[in-house]
């Protein structure tokens, strides 16, 4: 017979081996990264532009992104999408506010047919106008969309406090995608496509050749310099709600500017973070879901700008129960800020972060996407053994020298919506 | 190829083992055979609720997730109306701990009534959070009563309303895992870098005592032919009007399934297919437009729906529906375009196989569907479809009288 209530042994992670991408070198700033070690025929390519929403008038970096693939004079809309198709190619383009990436996935023999053809949509954008009206009239049908949801009010009214004066913190109207020119159309799209390239990404087993016809394709939109980024951006502290009156339930949004992992306490602060609510047991999960039943889920995150960061807690909760849950959470900081984080609790959360950093390398795509993580901040992937590192010589006692030095209440920026 | 060895346990419980050398992870993955659909009907909600109980503590060990974190692992679960699945991810060295963790509450569980309180509260925060305070997030709670009128599919996973969930006893509970929650009931794999007999040997070593039960039969209502269209406008505080139109397809395990998978992209998967060019690019009705299939087990739905755009209604749109999907009766399609969606079919499927986990439980899946190995020859079945199968099929799939049609009207847009 087992005995049931005694747990295994268990081994602690020692070692992972971290592989860097191969380097090349596309200009003088951008480069190209290489993972080939994929054991099936599936590849990807991931394409960086300067094109993020920070730059050009409001609302135009996303529309911009939109129209990518929207017709050449000599291809329609239809006949480019086909043509990927054909291929079995997906195309995937989204915009963050400091960059825009394109990722193109296709098996490997298919990867560079796919990719001329998008290299001559894009550069050959020529923004019809029935094309540019279509998205109009969707982004605005979205936007209303969004507009209903109690989490998209929060995100946009904590951005907008989080980030108060910089440029990171303007928001789009519906109104403003009314403005947008095609003069401003068409100079994002050369500006920050046409001459925006600040990086590539290869993953899959294609080839030193293919490798090399990707550069040729892609080359001549290098970027001349990177561009700049803001730096001390200071959030608005204090609390502010969106009332929407049919809400069943409140989005909240409470958190700071901080830090990204350049910064000499991230590491360890990131372990703070995973204690207070970014995994299933943790502090908050464990009140607000696990013992009172107030949300389906709550977290907390740390993200990361080039010059900056910042951290976030956000949860759904009863509308009945929101100043309840601010109270909560308040509380769960506060007991960080004043007792010692219990060594088992430690002792797990040490395993639990070791364990998710082995699963993060498991496989050539995690870990690329592993170092693209680190690229911008110039690091290797020696970052990550110093993450190891920090999870091993952690302390209670510098979490909570760590909670009272960056969870302040005072010091946070406090949204709700519903 | 997905290679994969199996063994039975003489209590029933199915163990498939897929061995891959490149990962230092390991995944336990457990499909327990019973979803929504083997709920009553004054009692839904329920299969998904007993999934959140699973979390709640096991006979022997009063929490799952901490020993499994504690592991360097973690652990989730999902549940449709045809499976609950639930999986755990952790370094290879530490197996034995989700073993153990997981036949635990295959044997039983801790019954807490704290647990039961306070999961019914964070299902019913699920129910608001995901279906009621969403725009369009009711739309599956209208469409299934529309669509079925007998079978269970009628009702959603988290149920058909707050109040069954309100209602759950503890009773209910364990009446549940003591008719479903049993190794004749499930399907186990493991998949990582392993040897065989080291599997069978620490499986046997877990899971062996667990006692046999009888695999519970399953007698669901039939849903009769459907022989009428159906219709059914809702008005919500939406921005716009927005349309679903489900017809019945077939089954999991025939032919017609895979027909109706290719019809579903044919006409709405990608931005290359007919209702997107025709419906959006080209005549302007609809701000989007997607076609997909339910994927259901018993007989399913494939789904037809979109937003308009402002001032267009509801009669120009299903005009200019049917006569897309005339064509598709009318004509077969072109090899190209067959060629075009395939490749699209592989390309995906090729993605998918990528993770462990996705290889773990498309693994247990397919035994459920008879036999593991159906994951390695469905591009058989795929490639031996013709275009004049698809025709046959969209004869019989689109006709007016085996279509449901749930009609969002906007009330801001009047």
């Amino acid at each position: 017979m087992i005995n049931r209530a005694l747990a295994p042994e268990l081994q602690t992670i020692k070692h992972i081996d971290f592989l860097k991408p191969r380097v090349f070198d596309v200009s003088q700033n951008v480069h190209l990264y290489w993972n080939e070690n994929v054991l099936n025929d599936t590849s990807r390519v991931d394409l960086y532009f300067d094109a993020g929403t920070i730059l050009g008038t409001i609302g135009v970096a996303s529309f911009v992104n939109g129209l990518l693939l929207s017709g050449t004079k000599e291809h329609t809309s239809i006949e480019i999408n086909e043509s990927i198709d054909a291929l079995g190619g997906f195309f995937e383009s989204g915009v963050s506010n400091e960059n825009a990436v394109i990722s193109v996935y296709a098996l490997k023999e298919n990867m560079l047919p796919v990719l001329r053809i998008i290299r001559d949509a894009i550069h050959g954008a020529s923004f019809p106008e029935h094309e540019v009206e279509e998205l109009l009239i969707d982004r605005k049908q979205k936007f209303l969309v969004n507009m209903e949801k109690v989490n998209f009010l929060a995100q946009r009214a904590f951005q907008q406090r989080l980030f108060s004066e910089s440029i990171y913190g303007r928001v789009s109207d519906v109104k403003d995608l009314d403005s947008i020119s095609r003069q401003e159309i068409v100079a994002f799209h050369d500006e920050y496509y046409l001459n925006g390239l600040s990086k590539m990404v290869v993953v899959g087993d294609i080839g030193q050749d293919a490798v090399d016809q990707i550069i040729d394709l892609f080359g001549d939109w290098s970027h001349a310099h990177q561009p700049t980024f803001e730096k001390n951006i200071q959030n608005l502290r204090g609390t502010a709600h969106v009332v929407k009156d049919d809400a069943v339930q409140s989005a909240i949004r409470v958190g700071r500017m901080l830090f990204n992992k350049t910064h000499p306490d991230y590491l360890d602060f990131n372990i703070l973070n995973t204690i207070l609510g970014d995994y299933f047991g943790s502090r908050l999960m464990s009140n607000i879901r696990e013992d009172k039943g107030y949300t389906y889920g709550i977290g907390t995150m740390m993200a990361e700008l080039h010059a900056s960061g910042y951290f976030l807690i956000a949860t759904e909760v009863g509308k009945d129960v929101r100043e309840a849950t601010l109270v909560e959470i308040q509380k769960e900081i506060e007991i960080l800020q004043n007792e010692l984080v219990p060594e088992d609790e430690l002792e797990l959360v040490k395993n639990y972060l070791l364990g998710q950093l082995l699963k993060s390398a498991d496989g050539p795509y995690s870990m690329t996407d592993l170092y693209l993580s680190v690229e911008p901040y110039n690091m290797d992937m020696d970052f990550y053994n110093k993450t190891i590192e920090s999870i091993n010589g952690i302390t209670a006692e510098r979490i909570q020298l760590l909670a009272k030095k960056y969870l302040n209440w005072s010091d946070m920026t406090i949204v709700s919506a519903g | 190829m997905i290679h994969f060895e199996r063994f039975t346990l003489p209590n029933g419980l199915t163990v498939l083992f897929h061995k891959d050398v490149t990962t230092p992870l390991a995944v336990i993955n457990t499909l327990y055979d019973v979803g929504a659909r083997d709920e009553s009907e004054e009692k839904t909600g329920f299969a998904h609720l007993f999934e959140h109980l699973m979390f709640g503590g096991s006979v022997n060990i009063p929490d799952f997730d901490a020993p499994l974190q504690l592991a360097g692992g973690e652990s989730n679960a999902f549940t449709s109306n045809d499976i609950t699945n639930y999986y755990n991810v952790l370094p290879a060295a530490n197996i034995d701990t989700a073993l153990w963790l997981e036949s635990d509450r295959m044997l039983s569980l801790a019954f807490t009534p704290k647990s039961l309180e306070v999961q019914r509260n964070v299902v019913i925060e699920e129910f608001k959070q995901r279906y009621l305070n969403q725009p369009y997030g009711d739309v599956w709670l209208e469409l299934r009563p529309l669509a079925f009128h007998t079978h269970p599919y009628k009702w959603c996973t988290i149920g058909k309303e707050i109040s069954h969930i309100e209602e759950a006893t503890m009773e209910d509970v364990k009446a549940f895992f003591g008719a479903h929650y049993h190794p004749a009931n499930a399907i186990l794999c493991i998949a990582g870098n392993f040897e065989l007999e080291e599997i069978r040997e620490k499986v046997t070593k877990w899971f062996g005592d667990i006692p046999e039960k009888l695999k519970p039969a399953r007698i669901l209502p039939a849903e009769p032919e459907q022989t009428e269209f159906r219709e059914k406008i809702i008005e919500r505080n939406v921005p716009t009007d927005a349309f679903y139109y489900a017809f019945k397809m077939a089954e999991r395990r025939s032919d017609g399934y895979y027909f109706s998978d290719i019809l579903s992209d044919c006409l709405g998967r990608d931005k290359s297919s007919r209702l997107y060019i025709a419906l959006k690019k080209e005549q302007k009705l609809v701000s989007e437009i997607g076609a997909y299939i339910s994927g259901d087990l018993d007989n399913g739905l494939l789904i037809i729906s979109g937003k308009l755009n402002p001032g267009v209604t509801f009669d120009m749109l299903d005009k200019a529906l049917w006569e897309a999907l005339d064509e598709l009766k009318k004509s077969p399609m072109e090899e190209s375009e067959l060629n075009r969606l395939m490749i699209k079919i592989r390309t995906a499927r090729e993605f998918q196989e990528q993770g462990l986990l996705n290889r773990a439980m498309n693994l247990c899946y397919f035994e459920l569907l008879g036999d593991a190995n159906g994951i390695n020859e469905e591009h058989l079945i795929y490639q031996a479809i013709q275009p004049a199968h698809l025709q046959e099929s969209a004869i019989h799939l689109f006709r007016k009288e085996n279509c449901s049609l749930l009609k969002v009207k906007s009330m801001t847009n009047d």
